[in-house]
């Protein structure tokens, strides 16, 4: 069985139909929609430059139609702008690249990239994929995914720290022969030169973050539950932003992921119930393609971060470069590990698609959405979906901190950044970040450190709270330091770690903070330097 | 449901005739199951007969017998009786109630408890503390869960006086089913959707109540008794808000007027623990002559030490815990608290 992605283009005009039919069967208040869309497009369009301005007339227009204009009328308005929106976020998935492009992500970026790299390698070698089994790993309850995919909607919901997340997760699925997924990727993403190449072929649609109307939140809405509902594995990422601080998600709100529920809900309400299965998973990598100017943007005054960065390292060549010759360096650089696939309600899901509570009772999901009092049909209820989004959210970041992979990068940084806290035992976030080789640690303290640091993952690891990846599992302390090393040297703009004179050398705190970040969730490294 | 038997006043013709006269009085009769029959169940189940309501009740102990409630000892017909239960076991039962109860669940169910109390969290080695609605979210497969509380006394409820009741819920729809199950003419059922502040709340002003009887036991005059009150709901509330509560929740009828209810109601074990501790008794001889548990006993060094985790200041809760439990003169430890220092907030 195919999965419903490689027959999307044939769907496409008839999924836009159908998204444009529900937004504007549920609108309620029709010139009250074009009303907040025209405010708020206006507003947007009045401080940009470029040529979106030439929209600004014809919203301006717009808005003088609404004082005079009827029911009908606006309906019929409404349905235009609803379409215009609907073909904006429709994507267009090309199988011949999906296929490609996934074979060979790293080395094409590479051949791409740096003709040195196509000269030196060979690239026939390169595009069977061989040395990339090595380098992006996969790992988790694999096996139950692929027999849940023939049985439901398969949503992935995984943590996210760098814009190569939905490229790296693409192969992940790829390589382990997991049915490729539909996406929302930020329609900046679509401008940079790089990603777009991936971002326009994988199967994504486009969210323009920019737009803020109710319209337009409607129509993304009603495109992804509508694609759920018709079987189309999709990929969110519910932290809605690339983690800042480098640390595991605290606060999801699941946004359009809830539209899983949603599509759950009216398909069983319409008597053909579409089992919809959540599958949280974790991204890890030894190392963060953007984690300078992420951690820079964390960093900065409350407020100020952005929320959409749209010059940071992955629009630049060399990093990508930089990163992709990283990977291949080293060995478990990026791992892709799949958590316990769930129902909506939380509920832990076995290879047969049916459903077990914490006790390893079944439950039927339906009953969830059938009224406490009352008659026996689904109902649907936008009060009560709203908190089954929220437990499932929960449920999802504890999955997170289950299934996180300690790489010998966060280790080591996690033990330097304590010994650098420890000499500065006073300073806060700020002060201790602004001390840029200052300190260097010996050689002993800091190999005694990491292992320290490392029997604590690994009394986790024994309870179920964690995983270390197989280069921290059993490695000395001076085996750790030197991967850390090996790692970080040369690819951050600027040095991170050093070893020289008997000692360790503790150059780029932030940078530090940033990979020590990821395990504070746990109660391993410092929570000081996670939220502000 | 055929297990269950009916007891109370009429016999089954009658019953059926007061039946059919409900239901052409009120439409939205409902089903209410609930579990516990003790007298905070047995007041619950009778207001919910009050209002009209087809109310089973659930418990192991014989003779007891409710007017308008049909009695049951068997889980199965309680959870095929209702989709909403109200639940009110004592706190170290819960888990195991719930567990077994959770045989005979679906996700349809909704589960109102109304269990005063605070259990160590599952994980058990954190010192964090859960609430009664975490517990039964591990053991059974419900999510629609809620929890009772506010100033209502067992005793006004079951003589069927004016009484004020708070549920709380995520889920509206609990609310609403909750409220449609128990507010009548006498009941009035007021809403939060702050459900774990409700649940801090109702544990916490246990605790208090303690702090309560004790001061009035040492002669406290009115004053302090209220500045006790007061500075206790503000500590309480602090406290509850590291783990997540809404502090206002504990400025209304969940904190404040649970609290003052206490005061006034001379039964109360904890009033009766604080006094008896204030004159000087022995802990456990005192609670063998209540013949009740109290909650606040076991509570107090949890949430003490669940506040020096947080780093929340709480002098008054660590006195409860370390003074008052531990039999401290009572003049020594309202000096003590005297002279803590004084901070900006009255």
């Amino acid at each position: 069985m195919q999965a419903p992605i490689f027959h999307f283009n044939e769907q496409r005009e008839e999924l836009v139909r159908a998204v444009v039919e529900r937004v504007l069967a549920e609108a309620r208040d029709p010139i009250y929609l074009l009303n907040d869309a025209a405010y708020h497009e206006i507003r947007r369009l009045e401080s940009t430059g470029g040529r979106e301005r030439d929209e600004l007339p014809i919203w301006r227009k717009l808005a003088r139609t609404l004082g005079s204009i009827d029911d009908p009328g606006a309906r019929k308005l409404l349905r235009d702008v609803i379409e215009v929106h609907a073909r904006d976020v429709a994507g267009k998935f090309d199988r011949r690249v999906y296929m490609f492009a996934n074979r060979v992500l790293p080395a094409s970026l590479s051949i791409f990239l740096s003709p040195q790299v196509l000269v030196q390698n060979d690239p026939l070698y390169l595009l069977r994929g061989g040395p990339l089994a090595d380098r992006v790993h996969t790992g988790g309850p694999i096996d139950r995914i692929r027999k849940l995919a023939q049985l439901g909607t398969v949503v992935y919901v995984p943590t996210h720290l760098s814009n190569l997340d939905s490229p790296v997760f693409a192969y992940a699925l790829e390589s382990t022969r997991l049915p490729p997924v539909t996406y929302g990727a930020g329609k900046n993403l679509f401008s940079n030169p790089i990603l777009s190449f991936f971002m326009r072929n994988l199967g994504a649609y486009r969210v323009d973050r920019r737009l803020r109307h109710e319209v337009y939140k409607h129509v993304l809405k009603a495109y992804s539950c509508i694609l759920i509902e018709r079987g189309f594995h999709s990929l969110f990422f519910p932290g809605g932003t690339r983690s800042r601080s480098g640390g595991v998600e605290r606060k999801l709100k699941l946004g359009l992921a809830g539209t899983g529920l949603e599509a759950f809900v009216r398909t069983s309400r319409a008597g053909r119930p579409r089992k919809v299965f959540f599958v949280p998973a974790t991204i890890n990598y030894m190392l963060t393609l953007e984690a300078e100017t992420l951690v820079d943007d964390h960093l900065k005054e409350a407020g100020k971060a952005r929320y959409i960065i749209e010059d940071d390292e992955s629009t630049r060549f060399g990093r990508i470069n930089a990163f992709v010759r990283k990977l291949f360096q080293m060995e478990e650089s990026c791992v892709v590990r799949f958590c316990d696939p769930v129902d909506p309600f939380g509920n832990k899901v076995e290879d047969d698609g049916r459903s077990y509570d914490a006790r390893g009772r079944e439950v039927d999901p339906r009953t969830y959405v059938e009224p406490v009092l009352g008659r026996d049909e689904v109902v649907m209820d936008a009060g009560r979906d709203v908190q089954y989004t929220r437990e499932l959210a929960d449920v999802v970041m504890r999955a997170y901190l289950r299934d996180t992979v300690a790489m010998p990068t966060h280790v080591v940084a996690t033990a330097a950044f304590a010994r650098l806290r420890a000499k500065f035992p006073n300073a806060d976030l700020f002060a201790l970040v602004r001390r840029k080789d200052e300190i260097a640690i010996p050689y002993v303290e800091i190999t005694a450190a990491i292992e320290e640091t490392q029997r604590r993952l690994g009394e986790l690891e024994a309870k179920g709270e964690i995983v270390l990846s197989p280069a921290v599992r059993g490695a000395t302390g001076a085996e750790l330091l030197k991967d850390a090393e090996r790692a970080f040297d040369g690819y951050h703009s600027s040095p991170v770690l050093r070893t020289r004179d008997g000692g360790v050398a503790l150059l780029d705190p932030r940078v530090l903070l940033y990979y020590q970040n990821r395990l504070a969730a746990h109660g391993v490294a410092w929570g000081g330097g996670l939220s502000r | 449901m055929s297990a269950a038997k009916t007891n109370g006043s009429g016999d089954s013709g009658a019953s059926k005739a007061t039946e059919k006269t409900e239901k052409t009085a009120k439409a939205e009769k409902i089903s209410v199951s609930v579990v516990g029959g003790g007298a905070w169940g047995r007041a619950l189940a009778l207001a919910s007969a009050n209002a009209g309501n087809d109310v089973l009740l659930y418990t192991r102990r014989s003779g007891v017998a409710e007017d308008g409630v049909r009695v049951t000892a068997s889980l199965a017909d309680v959870a095929a009786h209702a989709h909403l239960i109200l639940l009110t076991v004592p706190s170290p039962v819960v888990a195991e109630m719930a567990r077994e109860l959770g045989e005979h669940l679906d996700g349809r169910h909704a589960i109102v408890h109304g269990v005063r109390g605070l259990v160590p969290s599952a994980r058990g080695d954190d010192g964090d503390l859960g609430t009664i609605a975490s517990v039964l979210r591990a053991e059974t497969p419900v999510r629609r869960l809620g929890a009772l509380g506010g100033p209502a006394l067992t005793e006004e409820l079951h003589a069927g006086a004016p009484s004020v009741l708070v549920v709380a819920s995520r889920y509206p729809e609990v609310i609403a089913a909750t409220q449609r199950a128990l507010a009548n003419s006498a009941v009035r059922v007021y809403s939060t959707d702050d459900l774990l502040g409700l649940e801090w709340a109702s544990a916490l002003t246990g605790l208090l109540a303690v702090a309560v009887g004790f001061a009035k036991g040492s002669g406290a005059g009115a004053g302090l008794v209220s500045a006790f009150m007061t500075r206790g709901i503000h500590e309480c509330a602090r406290i509850a808000a590291a783990a997540g509560a809404e502090e206002r929740t504990f400025l209304g009828l969940a904190g404040f007027g649970d609290l003052f209810a206490s005061i006034g109601e001379e039964a109360r074990p904890e009033i009766r623990l604080g006094e008896a501790l204030a004159r000087g008794e022995d802990l456990d001889a005192t609670l063998a002559t209540l013949g009740q548990r109290v909650e606040a006993v076991e509570l107090a060094p949890l949430v003490s030490a669940f506040a020096e985790r947080r780093r929340v200041k709480a002098p008054i809760v660590t006195t409860i815990a370390s003074g008052i439990l531990a039999r401290k003169p009572a003049d020594d430890l309202i000096r003590a608290l005297m002279v803590e220092p004084v901070g900006g907030g009255a």
